[in-house]
């Protein structure tokens, strides 16, 4: 009898395996939040990005290499003004069968400028007209625009059928990957296009996200299998995975900025001495060490060397660690009780951590430091939209070009919350668009330099995007920017 | 009974309307803003304008309350601003997972909790009733997500034994119940316990044994039944607390289950989706409540004088 009750179990058991749905060349990645809409003109959501790049291409699209490369432009030309662009487009299908044509490329890029209908236009505003050529589309540009290109690889300027609607839910695009089902709060399901113009078949027929919030969780789920693949792993929970037979973790730098936010306009912090003193007070080292496990790189300014071409390497002597003088400085401009609140976005452990051992250097130069932290929506409102606060630390996501990166620091810039103001660096910043070449690349070298000397803020590193995944999994490419390249992706 | 219900209707709507209006004037208290948190720290004015007119944020927040309240009256329950979905969708996805959830969880520790609770009572100085009180002490003293996260160490990661989250068929679900019903069977092991413990002392089963009674009978008829309404209002609070919110066990192993969706809410300011959440979860500890108060009256003859 007890055998019986025994077999029985295990039958049931055995049952319930099977029945649930075979994991067979299908892999798991898992991210921690949701995207927040697939439609390009009005999704902003770093999480929509890291999908959507599998889903959706425009003219061009990045590489691991931080350039921009042909997509459904086979190749393009500029006239010799730098003002007009024609690209030639290749043939290609959308997901739903309808094949490319021009006009989807003209409508997709003037629905994305139009500032009525596209949360981003702003980034396409330079443009002066598109017009419909046999094969080709030509983009006339109101002036020269050195970062032009790289603007139109993002997701905000990638092509969909112009018959295509409610993209939001239902993406049409031309990438390797189409969107077969999302769940909210659980996963989406993507399923491998046969048709891309490529010719080449992804090797997973299915990719699917799932979405788990809690980083130990997403661990033990990639230890118990469950997972393939974390593309993004909290520094924190990084000794939980090394050592592992079965993981492997590949590193690189996350080209996104990590900087102690000084309020340029603020009493004591218009004092340049001052700003240089709290430089000169951090232990960029020991913050690499203590916060974020010794990995990731030391930065100087505002760009990280994950752009090697643009990347100013000479300013690590502007300010460096110099507790002696950072004293001598804070008594020179009358500053010596020096007193503050450091505010710390409470959704990253990373900012917290590198946020509460600076204060304690800074402590050790007599300023007395009061920590507070606070939620993301809070953050959001007090320190970047109201520009209320007085020290907080913060990590500013990378992008393809310097231009985008830099412009923050302009003084009329809505997204210069430092309220940093400099009027040679303005100057910079706006003939970096018109220059070319090595003229360009030594403009925003300068434009580095001078936020270095003037202390925009106190840059601490460029963390590392740590991908961890199942050692079978080969293939992993990293980009500069916020994407997860899937259909390179095999065993 | 007629008037019995009349009454309980008319509180259940006011404590729904005040529910949803405290609930709305939190999050206006709360600082942060939808638009803002959805466009980060890469959005331009003009984006937060235009997002902010998209999704109606530019109205009163008087006018947005009371055009909430009409529209769910008339059945509608808006269009949450995170998602993009209708709340009702959202919440009829999620809610189904919570309540299996709860019920399970609360249901296994109370058939837990009877045997061990009744066991400890009747023979206290007994080695095994020793050991089971102090595994009661340690089940009440650990904290849910570390036992969470222990179970999936061991059961799934080391042994494979279970999934360590997901949904994915109904074994998927023994690790999150087993991680809610412990800490919960140790509370109703001791309510079980001390109910049982008194009624022994009580003359009625002193009259029982006297009686002649076998003391299986005199156990669970007299002493147990008696001691059972502590336990079954302590049930039902364990399970109006899961109803609203199993927040941190559906972190732990990955559930979308209602208290996701409800912090999802809450930290992205997404008024339609927090208030549509809250008014079923009120709706649901209401009608609780009332079921908890029909048993008792059932179960106790004392209680059935209307």
């Amino acid at each position: 009898m007890r055998k019986i009750i025994g077999i029985s179990i295990n039958l049931v058991l055995a049952l319930l395996i099977f029945c649930s749905p075979g994991l067979a060349q299908a892999l798991h990645i898992a991210v921690p939040t949701d995207p927040d809409s697939f439609d390009p003109s009005q999704t902003v959501a770093a999480a929509t990005g890291e999908i959507a790049f599998n889903i959706y291409e425009g003219l061009v699209k990045a590489t691991p290499e931080g350039k921009v490369e042909g997509a459904l432009a086979a190749h393009w030309d500029l006239d010799q003004s730098g003002t007009v662009y024609t690209f030639y487009l290749r043939e290609a299908v959308f997901h739903d069968g309808s094949p490319l044509t021009v006009f989807d490329v003209v409508n997709a890029l003037d629905r994305a400028r139009d500032p009525e209908i596209a949360v981003r236009a702003g980034e396409l505003e330079v443009i002066e007209e598109i017009t419909a050529l046999d094969g080709a589309v030509r983009i006339q540009l109101k002036e020269p625009h050195g970062a032009f290109l790289y603007a139109l690889a993002e997701v905000f300027a990638v092509i969909y059928p112009a018959q295509a609607r409610d993209l939001a839910r239902n993406p049409v695009g031309t990438g390797p990957y189409s969107l077969r089902e999302w769940h909210p709060n659980q996963q989406l399901v993507l399923e491998s296009f046969q048709e891309h113009w490529s010719g080449r078949k992804p090797y997973y027929q299915q990719v699917v996200f799932q979405i788990i919030p809690d980083e130990n969780s997403m661990v033990l789920n990639l230890k118990a299998g469950r997972v393939d693949l974390i593309p993004r792993l909290e520094i924190s929970t990084l000794h939980q995975v090394e050592g592992d037979q079965n993981l492997q973790v590949l590193a690189a730098p996350m080209n996104l900025v990590q900087l102690f936010a000084l309020n340029n306009k603020r009493a004591p912090f218009d004092d340049l001495r001052v700003r240089k003193a709290l430089a000169l007070a951090v232990n960029k080292e020991e913050v690499l060490l203590g916060a974020a496990w010794g990995q990731g790189q030391i930065l100087h300014s505002g760009l990280s060397p994950a752009m090697p071409q643009f990347y100013n390497p000479d300013l690590g002597s502007v300010n460096p660690y110099d507790p002696q003088k950072a004293r001598a400085l804070l008594r020179e401009a009358g500053q010596e009780n020096l007193k503050f609140t450091l505010v710390l976005p409470a959704n990253y452990p990373l900012h917290i951590a590198a946020g509460e051992l600076v204060a304690e250097q800074w402590k050790a130069v007599g300023i007395k430091v009061n920590l507070e932290i606070v939620e993301w929506g809070t953050w959001l409102e007090k320190v970047y939209n109201q520009r209320d606060y007085e020290v907080s630390v913060i990590g500013l996501a990378g992008r393809l070009d310097p231009h985008a990166i830099l412009a923050r620091y302009q003084s009329d810039n809505s997204r210069n919350f430092f309220n940093f103001a400099n009027a040679e660096y303005d100057r910079l910043i706006a003939a970096g668009l018109q220059a070319a070449g090595e003229e360009r690349i030594q403009i925003y070298k300068k434009a580095q330099q001078i936020l270095a000397e003037e202390v925009a803020g106190i840059f601490i590193m460029d963390p590392p995007q740590l991908s961890v995944m199942s050692k079978e999994i080969k293939g992993w490419k990293h980009y500069p920017v916020y994407v997860v390249d899937a259909a390179s992706l095999y065993e | 009974m007629g008037r019995y219900l009349g009454q309980k209707s008319i509180s259940f709507i006011l404590t729904a309307l005040v529910v949803s209006l405290v609930t709305f004037l939190i999050l206006q208290v709360l600082p942060g803003d939808p638009a803002r948190l959805i466009l980060g720290t890469e959005g331009s004015p003009q984006a937060y304008a235009r997002l902010r007119e998209e999704l109606r944020l530019d109205q009163p927040a008087g006018e947005r309350y009371l055009q909430w309240l009409f529209a769910f009256g008339y059945g509608r329950w808006g269009t949450s601003l995170r998602y993009g979905l209708g709340v009702r969708e959202l919440v009829g996805q999620a809610l189904p997972l919570t309540l299996t959830i709860a019920v399970l969880a609360v249901g296994s520790a109370l058939a837990a909790a009877i045997p061990a609770g009744i066991y400890i009572a009747v023979r206290p100085g007994n080695w095994g009733a020793k050991g089971l009180s102090f595994l009661v002490q340690i089940g009440m003293a650990l904290p849910q997500f570390w036992v969470g996260i222990l179970l999936i160490q061991f059961l799934a990661v080391r042994h494979r034994l279970l999934p360590a989250g997901g949904r994915e068929g109904p074994l998927a679900f023994v690790l999150p119940v087993l991680t809610l019903a412990l800490p919960r069977a140790a509370v109703l092991t001791r309510q079980v316990r001390a109910g049982t413990k008194e009624a022994l002392t009580q003359d009625y089963v002193r009259t029982a044994r006297a009686k002649g009674l076998p003391e299986r009978v005199v156990l669970f008829k007299h002493a147990f039944l008696n001691g059972v309404f502590g336990v079954l209002t302590v049930a039902g609070i364990q399970l109006a607390q899961l109803f609203a919110g199993t927040i941190v066990v559906e972190q732990v192993f990955g559930l979308p289950g209602l208290g996701q969706l409800l912090l999802a809410g809450v930290f992205q300011r997404d008024l339609p989706l927090v208030q549509g959440i809250v008014m079923v979860v009120a709706v649901l500890i209401l009608l609780l409540n009332w079921i908890h108060d029909l048993l008792l009256a059932l179960l106790d003859p004392r209680l059935r004088y209307d």
